[in-house]
C-alpha cells in the first residue's frame, strides 16, 4: 500500500469500526460494567459490588444446573445434527429425479420460525393428543403414551429432538456446498484406481469436507449454546429446572425479576463460554486450512 | 472526489450514531386540545374492544372536552410488565391510567410509580369490593389501585358422572380422591382421568400450589420469614405429589400441563375434575362442545377442617405517578371501576366483577348466567404473597414446586431450599 493511501483507507473502514463498536462492543462492555453492580431499579437499589455477583454465581446451583443443561443440549444436538446433516447432504448431492423439489422440501423446517415450530412440537409431543405417542403406539413401540415434556429425563431429549429436526437441514446446506466444491475428477481418478465407496468417502470426501464440517460445527454450537426460544415455549425450563438453559435463566433474571446486576453476570458468563468455544473452533478451522 | 464521498458518508453515519446515542427525544407529554385535555389509558387487548371503547365514549360525554386515548399493549403479561417498568423507570408520562395485574401492585407502589389513591377512595369507598383485590391493592395501609375485575381458581366437574354415582361436589381433597377413584373404577374407561390441574413449571403452578397450601391453613410468608417449612405447606405439596404418583388420580401429564392443555383434555370429556380459571365455562357451553350441559362448577376443595382458598387473579386500574393529568385520570379510574361499568364488562366481556353486589344482580344473571355462580370463589379468593418481591419469589419457587410434585426432591427439602432463597430475597428490604 502506498503511503498516501493509508489515511483514506483508514477513513473508509472507520464507519464499519464505529458501527461494530456501537452495536457490539459497547453493549458487551456495558453488560460487563453492570455485572459489577447490585442493580434492581424497581427496588431503588443500585450500587457497585465489584466481583460479588460472580462470587455468588460460582456457588449458585441454579447457574450450574443451567450450565450443564446447556452443555448437554449443545453436545448431543450438535452431534446428531452433524451426523444427520452429513447424511442428508450426501443424499441431496446425488443425482435423481425431482432433486430440486427434494432440496427445497428439506429446507422447510429451517425456514419455519422457531417459536412457530415450537408450538407445533408442543402439540406433537402432547401426552394425550400428540401425534408422536399415537404413531409410536400404532407401530407397537409404546404400550402407553409418554409424557414427553413433563418427565425429567424425556423433556431434555424431546427438546433435542425438536432442535435436530429444525437445524439438520441447515447443516446439510453447508455440507452440500462443500460437497459441490470437490472436483469430480478426484472421484473419477479414485474409481479408475479401483477404490470402493467407503474408501472414497474416507480418503476424499471426508478430508475435503472437514473445513465445512468444522464451520457447521462452529455455527451450530454457538447457536445451541444460546438456545432460548424453543425451551421458553416448550417447557419454560421445567420440569424441576431440568431443561433450563443459560439464556433462559438470564432472561428470567433480567426481564422477569429485573435483577440487572446478577442477570448481567450470568449473561457475561454465557458470553465468555461462547467466546471460548468459538476461539477453539476457529483455531481448529485455521489449522485445518494451513496444516 | 473519492475523499469527498467518504467524508459525506462519514458525516451521515456520524449523525445516525449520534441520534442512537442520545436516544429519541422525550415524549412531549400531554398536550392540551381545545378547551380540554387528553389522557391516555394503557391496557391489554380485551376480547371485544368496541364495548370498552363505547364505555370510554360515555366517559367523554360526561366530561366535555376530555379525550381518552387507548394504548393497547401486547397480550403477554410478561411483556406488559416489561413495558411499564421500562417506561416508569424513565418517569414517562406517556400514559395516565393503566391496567395492573394483581401481582404487580406492591412492586410498583414500593417503587413510587403509582399515585396514592387513598385520599379519594378511603376504606369505606372500597367496602363494596371483594376483599382479595383490595388486599392486593393495599401497600403499607395505603391504596394504590382500584379493582377492575376479579378472577379465581374454580373446580370444574362432570355433573353427569357425579350424579350417576350419587355424589355431591367434593368439599375436601379426600372426598375428591374418593369420588374420582369410585368413578374411574366404575367407568372402566382407560381414557378417563381423575383430576387435572396445571403442573408445568410456570406461574400457573404457583397458583395451584397456593390453593393446596392455603387450603390447608398454610402460607408462603410469615412477615419476614418463610412459612413454607410449616407442616401445612409440606402436607399440601405431599398431596400434590401423591395425587400423581401414589393415588394416580391425576395423570402424569399434569406435570407439563398449562391452562389450555387441561381445558382441552376436560373439554374432550376425558377428565372428571379440573382446576382452572372461569374462562373455560362459557367455552364448554358452546354448541360444538363435547361436554355441553355436562359440566358444573364448585369452589375448590380444601383439606379437612379448612376452607376453600382459590388463588386470586384479575386486574386493577392505577394512576401513573408521573401523570400531569392525575385528577382526570383518577376520575377515569373511578368511572371504569364503577358498578355500572363493571356490570357491562361482565355481561359483554365475561369479566367477573370485583364488586360484591353484582353477583346478586338479576339483570346480570339473565344476561350472563355463568357469572353469579362464581361468587363463592371470588369472595374467598386469596392473593398470592402480597409483597413487592413477589415476582422474584415466584421465580425461585417454580422449580422447587416442580421438583416436589415430580418427586425429584421430597417436599420438605424443596420447601426448605425455597425458604432459604426467599429469606435471602427478603433481606433486600433491609439494605
Amino acid at each position: 500500500m502506498r503511503k498516501d493511501e493509508i489515511r483514506p483507507a483508514l477513513l473508509m473502514i472507520l464507519p464499519a469500526c464505529l458501527f461494530i463498536g456501537v452495536v457490539a462492543i459497547f453493549p458487551i462492555l456495558n453488560a460487563f460494567r453492570i455485572s459489577l453492580d447490585r442493580r434492581m431499579p424497581v427496588f431503588g437499589i443500585s450500587y457497585f459490588v465489584g466481583l460479588d455477583n460472580y462470587r455468588f454465581l460460582l456457588q449458585d446451583p441454579r447457574f450450574w444446573q443451567s450450565f450443564l443443561n446447556t452443555a448437554y443440549f449443545s453436545l448431543l444436538s450438535v452431534s446428531l445434527e452433524l451426523a444427520l446433516g452429513l447424511l442428508l447432504a450426501i443424499l441431496l448431492h446425488g443425482s435423481f429425479r425431482g432433486r430440486g423439489l427434494f432440496r427445497a422440501v428439506v429446507l422447510i423446517p429451517w425456514a419455519i420460525p422457531t417459536v412457530v415450530s415450537a408450538r407445533m412440537w408442543e402439540w406433537i409431543l402432547n401426552p394425550d393428543f400428540g401425534l408422536l405417542n399415537y404413531l409410536l403406539q400404532q407401530i407397537g413401540l409404546l404400550s402407553s403414551p409418554l409424557n414427553w415434556l413433563g418427565d425429567r429425563v424425556l423433556a431434555m431429549h424431546a427438546l433435542i429432538m425438536a432442535d435436530v429436526w429444525k437445524t439438520s437441514p441447515f447443516v446439510a446446506l453447508i455440507l452440500l456446498a462443500g460437497l459441490q466444491m470437490i472436483p469430480e475428477e478426484l472421484y473419477e481418478a479414485a474409481r479408475v484406481d479401483g477404490a470402493g465407496g467407503w474408501q472414497i468417502f474416507r480418503r476424499i470426501t471426508f478430508p475435503l469436507l472437514l473445513p465445512f464440517i468444522l464451520i457447521a460445527f462452529l455455527f451450530r454450537t454457538l447457536d445451541a449454546f444460546r438456545i432460548f426460544d424453543l425451551v421458553y415455549v416448550l417447557t419454560g425450563g421445567g420440569p424441576a429446572n431440568t431443561t433450563e438453559t443459560l439464556s433462559l435463566y438470564a432472561y428470567k433474571l433480567l426481564f422477569q425479576t429485573l435483577q440487572f446486576g446478577y442477570g448481567s453476570a450470568v449473561a457475561v458468563a454465557t458470553f465468555l463460554t461462547v467466546l471460548l468455544i468459538s476461539t477453539v473452533c476457529i483455531l481448529l478451522v485455521k489449522r485445518q486450512h494451513h496444516g | 472526489m473519492r475523499s469527498r464521498i467518504s467524508r459525506l458518508g462519514f458525516g451521515a453515519f456520524f449523525i445516525i450514531v449520534l441520534s442512537i446515542l442520545t436516544g429519541c427525544t422525550r415524549d412531549e407529554g400531554i398536550k392540551d386540545i381545545e378547551g380540554g385535555a387528553r389522557i391516555v389509558f394503557a391496557h391489554f387487548k380485551v376480547p371485544s374492544p368496541e364495548t370498552l371503547s363505547g364505555l370510554i365514549e360515555a366517559f367523554e360525554r360526561q366530561n366535555p372536552g376530555v379525550k381518552v386515548i387507548e394504548e393497547i399493549l401486547p397480550t403477554s403479561t410478561d411483556q406488559q410488565h416489561q413495558f411499564y417498568v421500562t417506561a416508569l423507570e424513565g418517569r414517562s408520562a406517556a400514559f395516565d391510567v393503566f391496567a395492573l395485574d394483581v401481582i404487580w401492585i406492591q412492586e410498583f407502589a414500593r417503587a413510587g410509580w403509582l399515585l396514592d389513591l387513598t385520599p379519594r377512595l378511603g376504606a369505606d369507598r372500597l367496602a363494596g369490593f371483594l376483599p382479595g383485590p383490595v388486599e392486593a391493592a393495599t401497600y403499607k395501609d395505603r391504596i394504590y389501585a382500584v379493582p377492575w375485575f376479579a378472577n379465581a381458581g374454580i373446580l370444574y366437574f362432570r355433573k353427569d358422572l357425579l350424579w350417576k354415582y350419587g355424589f355431591a361436589p367434593p368439599r375436601t381433597f379426600t372426598e375428591l380422591s374418593h369420588q374420582a377413584r369410585v368413578i374411574l373404577e366404575g367407568e372402566r374407561d382407560s381414557n378417563l382421568k381423575g383430576f387435572v390441574w396445571q403442573g408445568k413449571q410456570y406461574e400457573g403452578l404457583i397458583c395451584v400450589a397456593l390453593e393446596f397450601i392455603h387450603g390447608n391453613g398454610g402460607a408462603v410468608l410469615d412477615g419476614r420469614q418463610s412459612a413454607l417449612r410449616d407442616k401445612q405447606a409440606v402436607e399440601a405439596l405431599q398431596l400434590m405429589h401423591d395425587l400423581i404418583a401414589v393415588d394416580k388420580i391425576s395423570p402424569h401429564l399434569v406435570t407439563s400441563a398449562d391452562e389450555e392443555a387441561t381445558r382441552h383434555l376436560f373439554g374432550a370429556g376425558r377428565a372428571i375434575f379440573m382446576r382452572n380459571w372461569p374462562y373455560a365455562l362459557a367455552l364448554y357451553e358452546q354448541e360444538d362442545s363435547k361436554v355441553r350441559g355436562r359440566v358444573d362448577i364448585a369452589p375448590l376443595p380444601s383439606f379437612e377442617g379448612y376452607q376453600s382458598a382459590p388463588t386470586l387473579g384479575g386486574w386493577l386500574l392505577g394512576v401513573n405517578r408521573f401523570s400531569t393529568r392525575s385528577d382526570l385520570a383518577r376520575k377515569l379510574v373511578e368511572f371504569l371501576t364503577s358498578q355500572s361499568v363493571q356490570k357491562v364488562l361482565a355481561i359483554k366481556l365475561g369479566f367477573p366483577p370485583a364488586r360484591h353486589a353484582l353477583y346478586h344482580d338479576a339483570e346480570l344473571k339473565m344476561a350472563n348466567p355463568f357469572i353469579p355462580p362464581l361468587y363463592e370463589a371470588m369472595r374467598r379468593a386469596r392473593p398470592r404473597p402480597v409483597t413487592p418481591f413477589y415476582l422474584m419469589i415466584s421465580q425461585l419457587l417454580q422449580p422447587e414446586l416442580s421438583a416436589a410434585i415430580m418427586g425429584v426432591k421430597p417436599p420438605e427439602r424443596a420447601l426448605e431450599d425455597a425458604s432459604r432463597l426467599i429469606e435471602h430475597i427478603l433481606k433486600l428490604e433491609r439494605e
